[in-house]
């Protein structure tokens, strides 16, 4: 399996008069762990808004491997391998964890009303609920598959919406602040599980997140964005020293 | 790359992906077939009226269904459903209906062929509306569906080549499969001393239809399209994240309950055996027609395809029933304006459930029925939504 | 030209009454997000109570009682079942109103049984002749009271204490409770106006000059086009109630009169669905409902 890069290449982005995004660019490469962070309002959600296709930039474009992201319609992504998380877990809360998940493989299967309704897909829906759940027992979410989303706890969601995004055997994973709303004790449990991730399957992924502890103990770089501006892109050590960064923070919160 | 995890994380303990305990299942499956036997065996003991009755319940059961499925799994408001009602009916009157009447037109197809291309005529209007649907959420789609019921009121009245019109009507082919008669005519059957004629073998008919709805139904609803369409209920930006075409599988779950309803017209037609566009916005394709079958869903519970099953035999099935009582006990003996009617009781019945059913049990009575199976045939929890 | 003059008159006494209906309805929808489907059977119980009456109190103390008694009935819908049902949402309170709209609808009918009475004695069946048009009295009183009503209801939407509290309710509910907004007080009002409004309705409705036919299930389905009027307006909006009111009682006027009076009625929902497939959240409407 080769994995493409992620290019983000002067985007910019306006709303009315407002620039959200201002000519900002990096690179997410191959089997790495990319953070994307900021203070409030820098701009984080609408950059992963443009990648995952939700925002259409207004200049620049965004390219996984040799496809332009930036044509692409929003739900042609997960075919090509990106597979997305979400900050609030968009989940259908009455349906069971493992339903949840398998709605991550519908790019990978076939099947309309009468194929379905026929049930001439049950031996590869079969061979698709195994992974599914293999999936799931990856998360630590393996023992709730017939559990409703709605009677999980939130740490526990949040894993299913993960599972969901790895269920379409992503070769780049988008996650939204994974350990928002989360303990300090959820809070690394995530990181270890994101670490754990990236070391089984090698893909790359993209993170955006507000907690600090978080990014800095699994990183491999961190792009920081101000007021819709690229300020810093480097390792963890070279951004935590940057003026610029600590001064943008400064005025917002303080880098744990 | 699908064993990616497999081999490199640690083999983990991966509890069986069966959705219930093999004793319940089967279990479950013996009452379905036992189910199915009753029915079948019905025409044997019951009287013609009642069989008819048992008819117009499938008819219910056959347009609930595709009514839930895009009310309850796919999340779209509708009370077009009786336009598509009336497309079934009309479709199959005009496909089957013989080429060389004067009044009307008709283009002379086999039964079987126009019941088909009715369906199909049904589900492509439905496509057609897709559009429109696709940019409206929520009541401003249910009131907009309501549109179509009235465009139907309209055609009806007006295209009086196709429908008949209001004061006649037009009489639809009897049904024929392969050349044998779902009438009086053909061969002189006989089972057990009971003549099969026309009520019982359109009862098997239906019989055969409905059950061919139900186990679409639910095979669709439980695979990869029901799942597309709980995704679009739920999130639209998550189910487009996953790769589910949003616009798509609003427009497929359309076209898929029109086709259902289409079918029940088809039924309709060949139960009242005749085709007769309404006069005013109640009648046999009207407003009340919409609303009953979305009674009958938020009875059974929005979603679920049994569900819609035991809503049909409450909506349809009560003023079937307190009419044959009726004639047996001599109840309503009261004629007038004024009298209590079947039709009036079983709308108060549902008008009644409805209000009951969100005050006290959203899920409908499919959540009491899980409710009362997961304590005593599985360890199924009781809210699961795909049904 | 004085054809069209008086279609046009006309069209706008209609529209001025499914403006007061649409009104209702969005005053309804702003206060608790709820439609309410059961809006035509409060028209008919308001006609219904006016019927009743009538022999004792005379006609306008029955239309007084009429209204009145739509009004309560509003109220005791909102009191007694969706209040208590605050853990339902919104869009299934909507679906408990078509359940409760099936029993007041099926009883008011059965009750006035072969009956067709019709309620605007005051005013109906006595055309004006005005410079060669005809125009019927019922519409201008229509026009005239609705212009009075919606007047009073604007100026108390923008000064009184409820219409205060009312907007600041239906722009975020919990910022409005935590500033001392008792929001079960503004909704009971809001559906108590809604019910008066459609009790006001129903005394230009169930006309000769309006619709040719007394009380009756006909009447509700004349009140349905309210429910166009309401969304082609904007749901949210109350100005686009009024506006959506007067364009569906053009379209159906002008349609009936130029194409045919059968197809008038899919007239207004066909300019509803040109207007949604422009705007989908209506004229004047600022938010989508959300889904079912």
């Amino acid at each position: 399996m080769s994995l493409a890069p992620l290019r983000v290449e002067n985007v910019t982005l306006t709303f009315g008069g407002i620039r959200a995004l201002d000519d900002v660019s990096f690179t997410v490469a191959p089997g790495t762990v990319h953070a994307l962070i900021g203070p409030n309002g820098a701009g984080k959600s609408s950059c992963f808004n443009v990648i995952s296709g939700v925002y259409r930039a207004t200049s620049g474009r965004v390219l996984f491997g040799d496809t332009e992201l930036t044509r692409l319609r929003a739900h042609k992504l997960a075919k090509i391998g990106v597979g997305r998380a979400f900050q609030n877990t968009a989940l259908s809360t009455r349906s069971t964890v493992l339903d949840n998940v398998m709605l991550g493989r519908h790019v990978l299967t076939r099947g309309g009303f009468l194929t379905d309704g026929l049930r001439l897909t049950a031996r590869e829906e079969r061979r698709h609920l195994a992974r599914a759940a293999e999936i799931c027992a990856f998360l630590g979410i393996g023992d709730v598959l017939h559990v409703p989303v709605a009677a999980l706890p939130y740490g526990a969601a949040k894993r299913v919406d993960i599972a969901r995004a790895l269920a379409v055997e992503p070769t780049l994973l988008l996650l939204d602040e994974p350990a928002a709303g989360m303990n300090a004790a959820e809070t690394a449990e995530m990181a270890a599980t994101i670490g754990d991730l990236r070391a089984a399957l090698g893909i790359s992924v993209l993170l955006v997140e507000h907690d600090m502890s978080l990014v800095m103990g699994i990183a491999d770089r961190v792009t920081v964005l101000d007021f819709g501006k690229r300020i810093a892109d480097g390792s963890p050590a070279e951004v935590r020293s940057d003026p610029d960064v600590i001064r943008a923070y400064l005025g917002a919160e303080e880098p744990a | 790359m699908s064993d990616v995890v497999a081999e490199k994380a640690a083999p983990p303990k991966i509890p069986s992906p069966a959705r219930e305990t093999g004793r319940g299942r089967w279990v479950r499956r013996l009452a379905w077939v036992a189910l199915l036997l009753v029915l079948a065996a019905l025409p044997l003991y019951l009287e013609a009226a009642w069989l008819k009755a048992g008819q117009y319940v499938m008819i219910g059961g056959v347009g609930a269904i595709g009514l839930t499925m895009l009310v309850g799994q796919a999340g779209q408001l509708s009370l077009a459903h009786a336009f598509f009602l009336l497309v079934g009916a009309t479709g199959y009157t005009v496909l089957s209906g013989p080429a060389d009447d004067e009044r009307v037109f008709g283009l002379g197809l086999d039964p079987g062929l126009a019941l088909v291309g009715a369906v199909l005529t049904a589900a492509l209007l439905g496509l057609a509306f897709a559009p429109v649907a696709g940019r409206l959420r929520g009541i401003y789609l249910g009131v907009a569906s309501l549109s179509l019921v009235f465009l139907g009121l309209y055609l009806g009245q007006s295209a009086e080549a196709l429908t008949g019109g209001t004061s006649t009507g037009r009489t639809p082919a009897a049904f024929e499969l392969f050349g044998f008669p779902f009438s009086n005519g053909g061969p002189e059957i006989e089972l057990l001393g009971v003549p099969f004629r026309q009520a019982e073998r359109t009862w098997y008919l239906f019989l055969v239809l409905t059950a061919v709805a139900f186990l679409l139904a639910r095979g669709a609803v439980r695979g990869r399209v029901g799942r597309s369409w709980r995704a679009v209920r739920d999130n639209e930006a998550a189910a487009t994240a996953m790769g589910v075409d949003v616009t798509r599988a609003k427009a497929g779950a359309f076209a898929v309950s029109s086709a259902y309803a289409g079918l029940a017209g088809v039924m309709t037609a060949l139960w009242f055996d005749i085709l007769k566009p309404d006069e005013s916005e109640y009648g046999t394709y009207g407003i009340n027609v919409s609303i009953a079958f979305l009674a009958m869903v938020i009875i059974g519970g929005l979603g679920s395809i049994p569900g819609a099953l035991v809503g049909a035999l409450i909506v349809h099935g009560l003023p079937q029933a307190l009419a044959l009582y009726s004639a047996d006990l001599g109840l309503f003996g009261e004629t007038g304006g004024s009298a209590l009617t079947p039709a009036l009781i079983s709308s108060f019945v549902y008008g009644a459930a409805i209000v009951l059913v969100v005050l006290f049990e959203p899920g409908g009575l499919a959540a009491i029925g899980r409710r009362i199976t997961s304590r005593g045939l599985s360890r199924k929890p009781p809210e699961e939504d795909p049904s | 030209m004085n054809t069209f003059l008086q279609l046009v008159v006309n069209g706008l006494g209609k529209g001025a009454v499914f403006a007061l209906l649409a009104l209702g309805f969005v005053v309804i929808f702003k206060a608790t997000e709820v439609v309410n489907f059961a809006h035509g059977s409060l028209v008919l119980f308001g006609g219904y109570l006016v019927v009743v009456t009538r022999e004792s109190l005379g006609w306008v103390g029955a239309s007084l009682v009429g209204i009145l008694s739509a009004a309560l009935l509003a109220l005791a819908v909102e009191r007694l079942l969706l209040a208590r049902a605050r853990s339902a949402d919104a869009n299934s309170l909507a679906l408990l109103t078509i359940g409760l709209d099936v029993i007041i609808t099926e009883e008011v009918v059965r009750r006035l049984g072969v009956t067709l009475p019709f309620l605007g004695e005051a005013w109906d069946a006595q055309p004006i002749q005005i410079g060669g048009i005809t125009l019927f009295r019922t519409h201008l009183v229509a026009l005239a009271v609705s212009a009075v009503l919606i007047t009073a209801f604007f100026l108390a939407f923008r000064y009184s204490d409820w219409g205060v509290a009312m907007r600041a309710q239906a722009e975020n509910r919990e910022a409005a409770a935590l500033m001392g907004i008792r929001s079960s007080r503004v909704t009971a009002t809001a559906w108590l106006v809604a019910g008066a409004l459609a009790g006001v309705a129903v005394l230009f409705i169930a006309t000769q000059d309006f619709s040719g036919a007394g009380l009756s299930r006909g009447t509700h389905s004349i009140a349905l086009a309210a429910f166009p009027a309401a969304i082609l307006g904007g749901l949210d909006s109350t100005a686009g109630a009024v506006v959506g009111g007067l364009v569906v009682g053009l379209a159906e006027a002008l349609s009936a009169q130029y194409i045919s009076f059968d197809f008038s009625k899919s007239a207004v929902f066909l300019v509803m669905l040109v207007v949604l497939a422009l705007r989908p959240s209506g004229l004047f409407g600022t938010r989508e409902s959300t889904r079912v």
